[in-house]
């Protein structure tokens, strides 16, 4: 009888050290895998992960509050016409503004780097996707009438900068690499004209890089994660 | 028994803990203190049992116990801006490899020992041949 006790306590016991041992190895891998350095720099790294958590933390009850608002303005709004209307109108711009996810009919597109870039005689920058490639697909889909465009998840706003820093592109403050998925929503037939001959897509397929677009009756762009804020602009009476 | 426990217990550890979801980063530096400590309350049991004192309470005590507390230094020690977390790694580890020094004696002595009686046992039976032959 107290040797079955024994058993089971010491069966237990091996339960609970076996999982730690497994969850924390698990932990380890997860972490390591997320962020790359060497030794000298895992202080740098716990410093980075642990704000990386506070971030998605954060951002997280962001979005619960944000539903919250939505529902609170929803109800107050409900038996009056004027503030539907201004309820109505507050979607809508926060739409415009990126401040919400939205869907609609429209294009998706893929762009990456020459795969031969590597194994070219001539200058590798050429091979390869720069920001100013971006900048120029997103102002042609701008002109083609795209209500929202999104680049590799990132939501192109009205303080958006494209930018390069070193070997990767900066959009929103986040670095995006290639291959760049660009998704745009408006009147598809149009947006795709952006691929036409003698479009800069063409031109870039002169250099050896890959495009890929095709038309969508679904395409989702998130919103955009950033704050908006002005600072040192008012409003100026009429 | 007790091994067959010891192992079950060890597969179906491993298989909860391989698909539970994992901790946040943050806290990954307290569990590894408290497995530290969970380890070397294991070797001190191997130790005892051995020695013939081994006791259910002060080993589960020891386990949860011990744990515990190292996780409270380490988070002590964060507060402090002091690596308490070190003092406990040092104190356990050794303390693993004390145990396993003994547990390691216990059992080459016993081979020793096994050697030593085959050998008297021979020369029993040699003697005993002997003293039927004459």
């Amino acid at each position: 009888m107290k040797k079955k006790h024994i058993a089971l306590t010491l069966g237990m016991v091996c339960i609970i050290l076996t999982m730690a041992i497994c969850v924390q190895m698990n932990t380890i891998q997860k972490a390591n895998s997320t962020v790359v350095g060497t030794l000298s720099e895992n202080g740098l790294r716990d410093e980075v992960l642990k704000w990386k958590e506070k971030y998605d933390a954060i951002a997280n009850q962001l979005g619960e509050e944000e539903k919250n608002l939505k529902n609170i303005r929803e109800k107050s709004t409900q038996n009056d016409s004027t503030s539907t209307e201004k309820e109505e109108q507050i979607t809508l711009n926060n739409c415009l503004l990126g401040l919400t996810k939205v869907e609609g009919t429209g294009i998706e597109m893929v762009i990456s780097d020459d795969p031969n870039a590597a194994k070219s005689l001539d200058d590798i920058a050429k091979h390869i996707v720069h920001d100013a490639d971006l900048r120029a697909i997103v102002n042609a889909l701008k002109n083609a009438g795209a209500e929202a465009i999104s680049i590799n998840g990132q939501r192109i706003v009205n303080t958006t900068a494209i930018t390069c820093i070193g070997n990767v592109i900066k959009i929103n403050d986040e670095r995006v690499t290639s291959p760049f998925t660009i998704k745009a929503i408006g009147y598809p037939e149009s947006l795709i004209a952006v691929d036409m001959a003698g479009s800069y897509n063409d031109f870039l397929r002169e250099w050896g890089i890959v495009i890929e677009i095709k038309k969508s009756n679904k395409v989702e762009i998130p919103k955009y994660t950033g704050a908006i804020s002005a600072k040192y602009m008012t409003e100026k009476d009429r | 028994m007790i091994i067959l426990a010891i192992i079950i217990g060890c597969v179906i550890g491993a298989m909860i803990g391989m698909n539970i979801p994992t901790i946040p980063y943050t806290y990954s530096g307290y569990l590894a203190i408290a497995i530290i400590a969970a380890l070397d309350s294991v070797f001190g049991a191997i130790t005892s049992s051995l020695k013939k004192n081994f006791d259910l309470k002060i080993f589960l005590s020891g386990f949860f116990v011990n744990a515990i507390l190292a996780m409270a230094l380490t988070y002590l020690g964060q507060k402090l801006n002091v690596d308490i977390y070190l003092a406990a790694v040092v104190v356990f580890v050794g303390r693993m490899f004390n145990n396993l020094g003994i547990i390691r004696r216990y059992y080459v002595e016993k081979i020793a020992d096994k050697k030593i009686l085959a050998k008297v046992e021979e020369v029993m039976k040699q003697v005993n041949k002997d003293d039927t032959k004459n």
